[in-house]
């Protein structure tokens, strides 16, 4: 694995992006902390400077000049690392008491404070200290300043700021390690899967892929990918089935004219009208064939029409039932019509027809002499949607081929030879009663079939 | 009658020219949609085929200006587009008839006659009475006889005759009778229309010396008195 690779992935290049990110919130976040550090400190050490003012100020009322030169002598003698500084002057600006030297030069704020800076003497040096005062006049011209250095609160910002600092480059270092193995092992398994996919392009569909490596994205990737395999295998060979059909239902047609029209032209007395007649008609036969699988597949891939009619299933089912009666009444076959009420339901009129007309093609095609066909109509469960059965008293289909006769040319066995049509007839019902969001089943009849069209 | 036909498809219009001389017609072939307006625009037909996709110009598009400048002329539809949206869209901008391909030459003949007798007989629709030889058909009783006979006809077989009447010695296609006698689209897989022009001959041809009711092998039927054997 190539460390430019890693670095130009996308995994890489966006957790890199999300860490720079991260780190510039981090700082955001931590710099508000740090301002918000700054700002209480200084207001603390102001709030002292003023309380420290007040106590001198009583002290002076009370006791006079005396008691708080006797304050202030306390107060510096006690050692303490954070103490106040005094001055007390007189009317004149001479130095009255104090520990501050008289006159310190000093820079004067908007709001009265003052800011200097001093040398102290801390373990026997000499240091350079920054200092924020507070003068006030005590009364009788004397004044007094209150001083406080900041050197510890300016120490301690310092230290927070470089922990800011240190928290936001270990986060940069981390979050970018990080996503360079996270982007290595991605990458790694997309290598992984490409090397897979390959292999299945160069021997085919019938392979899968391995299903390996802990439960993950990946590995739900490959169990989809499985599953679309073997959806394609399914329909490639629903696919091949249905050409292999397609080629052997076609083929005996056109055999047959091929030497239909072999013989005419090698025929030696004048061709006669009948013989040609037989050709066209097996032609046109040919046509009616592939007119039913266009439609099938216009049916099956089209969506269905927004504009839907209205349709009185009772009088589709009335006209169905009375173009069909002549041909039952002529093979002795009771056709009965049971219906109750209209049912209008929203469909395409033409289609239902032709599957209704299909469906009691079918029934009458494969009813025995005196049998008897019944058409019935009902609503389906809790008035919802309509249903129609239609079942006969021939031999049925036995439980096992119930669903391999919606295949396009599929036929059943004994009816390949025995029964003319081109084995396309309950694929299109199948495919009208879909396009319409119905549902066909086939059922026993005990004995014969019931084919039970469910329409929404 | 004199057809003008607008069909890209070299072989399909050839083949459609041939069989409509032979079936002693006059016919012009167009090759495109602009070349068809202007054949229409510049002679006059008793009838055109339209093909529905074409280089230029469209058939649809084509029927929509023929009819927008005044040109009645029917039109036949000639597609591969045979849903029932298609069939309505063609219907809807000014088309006569629907043909979807592939089809068979003795349709597309037996619907162009019926468009042509529709035109050349005007006022046809308000006939109270029809007569086909000896067979009469009272519109307004709805009473049929043959020479003197009383003939009495289940509803459907007097539509069914009344549409053959209508179209007296003019092939009628099964699908035509489908679509007009029982006013459905769809393809029969059987014989079944058989069956009832049959029960129809029983009733107007058994008991008389020359039959009315003819079949046409591989087209349809066919009603006329000139009809023997």
């Amino acid at each position: 694995m190539q460390v430019r690779e890693v670095l130009s992935s996308l995994t890489f290049r966006y957790i890199a992006k999300y860490v720079t990110v991260l780190s510039a919130s981090v700082f955001l976040v931590l710099g508000a902390f740090y301002i918000y550090f700054s700002y209480t400190s200084f207001r603390a050490l102001g709030e002292n400077v003023v309380d420290e003012l007040d106590t001198l100020q009583v002290i002076y009322r009370g006791q006079g000049l005396s008691g708080v030169d006797q304050y202030i002598s306390d107060q510096t003698a006690r050692p303490s690392v954070n103490r106040f500084f005094y001055l007390i002057t007189d009317g004149a600006g001479a130095k009255v008491a104090g520990d501050l030297p008289a006159a310190p030069r000093y820079q004067e704020f908007d709001d009265g404070w003052l800011g200097f800076e001093m040398d102290l003497q801390s373990w026997g040096e000499s240091i350079d200290v920054d200092f924020v005062a507070l003068p006030i006049a005590l009364g009788d011209g004397y004044r007094a300043i209150v001083a406080s250095d900041y050197a510890d609160i300016v120490k301690r910002a310092e230290l927070v700021f470089q922990t800011l600092f240190r928290v936001m480059i270990a986060t940069l270092i981390l979050g970018i390690t990080g996503g360079f193995f996270s982007a290595a092992r991605a990458l790694d398994q997309v290598e992984q899967l490409n090397r897979e996919i390959s292999r299945i392009v160069a021997g085919g569909p019938g392979q899968r892929l391995k299903i390996e490596g802990e439960a993950g994205y990946f590995r739900a990737l490959s169990i989809v990918m499985n599953q679309m395999l073997e959806q394609m295998e399914t329909l490639m060979q629903g696919v091949r089935r249905v050409s292999d059909n397609i080629a052997h239902d076609l083929r005996t047609p056109l055999t047959r004219m091929r030497n239909g029209l072999s013989k005419l032209r090698n025929a030696k007395e004048p061709v006669e009208g009948k013989q040609l007649e037989a050709l066209i008609e097996e032609c046109d036969d040919l046509l009616s064939t592939f007119n039913a699988l266009l439609r099938i597949s216009a049916l099956e891939s089209g969506s269905r029409l927004a504009a839907d009619t209205e349709v009185d299933l009772r009088e589709l089912l009335q006209d169905v039932v009375e173009l069909y009666e002549p041909l039952a009444h002529e093979h002795n076959i009771v056709l009965e019509l049971d219906v109750r009420q209209p049912h209008v339901c929203k469909g395409e009129a033409d289609l239902l027809f032709q599957m209704f007309a299909n469906v009691l093609d079918n029934a009458l095609k494969y009813t025995p002499e005196h049998g008897r066909i019944t058409v019935q109509l009902r609503p389906g469960l809790d008035n919802a949607g309509h249903i129609v059965t239609i079942s006969d008293s021939g031999p049925g289909i036995p439980a096992v081929e119930r669903k391999n006769v919606f295949r396009r040319f599929y036929r059943v066995e004994t009816s390949r030879t025995e029964q003319p049509g081109h084995g396309l007839g309950l694929s299109l019902v199948q495919a009208i009663v879909q396009y319409h969001h119905g549902a066909v089943v086939l059922r026993s009849n005990n004995p014969g079939l019931q084919v039970r069209l469910e329409l929404p | 009658m004199n057809v003008l036909l607008v069909e890209d498809d070299k072989e399909v219009g050839e083949f459609i020219v041939s069989e409509l001389r032979e079936a002693g017609h006059s016919c012009v072939h167009s090759c495109d949609g602009e070349a068809g307006h202007l054949a229409a625009t510049s002679a006059s037909f008793d009838v055109m085929v339209i093909d529905r996709m074409m280089p230029r110009m469209d058939g649809l598009a084509l029927i929509n200006t023929l009819r927008a400048a005044g040109d009645n002329t029917p039109v036949l539809v000639l597609s591969a587009l045979g849903d029932v949206d298609d069939r309505v869209q063609g219907l809807q901008c000014g088309a006569d008839d629907y043909l979807v391909k592939p089809f068979a030459i003795a349709e597309l003949l037996a619907r162009l006659e019926v468009l042509y007798r529709r035109v050349k007989v005007p006022g046809a629709e308000e006939q109270t009475r029809l007569a086909v030889g000896d067979l009469s058909m009272d519109l307004l009783r709805q009473h049929v006889q043959r020479d003197q006979t009383v003939i009495s006809l289940q509803p459907r077989e007097y539509k069914l005759l009344e549409y053959l009447m209508r179209h007296a010695g003019q092939v009628v296609t099964r699908a035509m009778l489908l679509e007009h006698v029982w006013g459905y689209h769809f393809d029969p897989q059987t014989n079944v229309i058989d069956v009832h022009v049959s029960r129809l001959r029983q009733k107007i041809d058994k008991d008389f010396e020359h039959p009315l009711l003819s079949t046409v092998r591989g087209a349809g039927y066919r009603l006329g008195a000139e009809i023997d054997s």
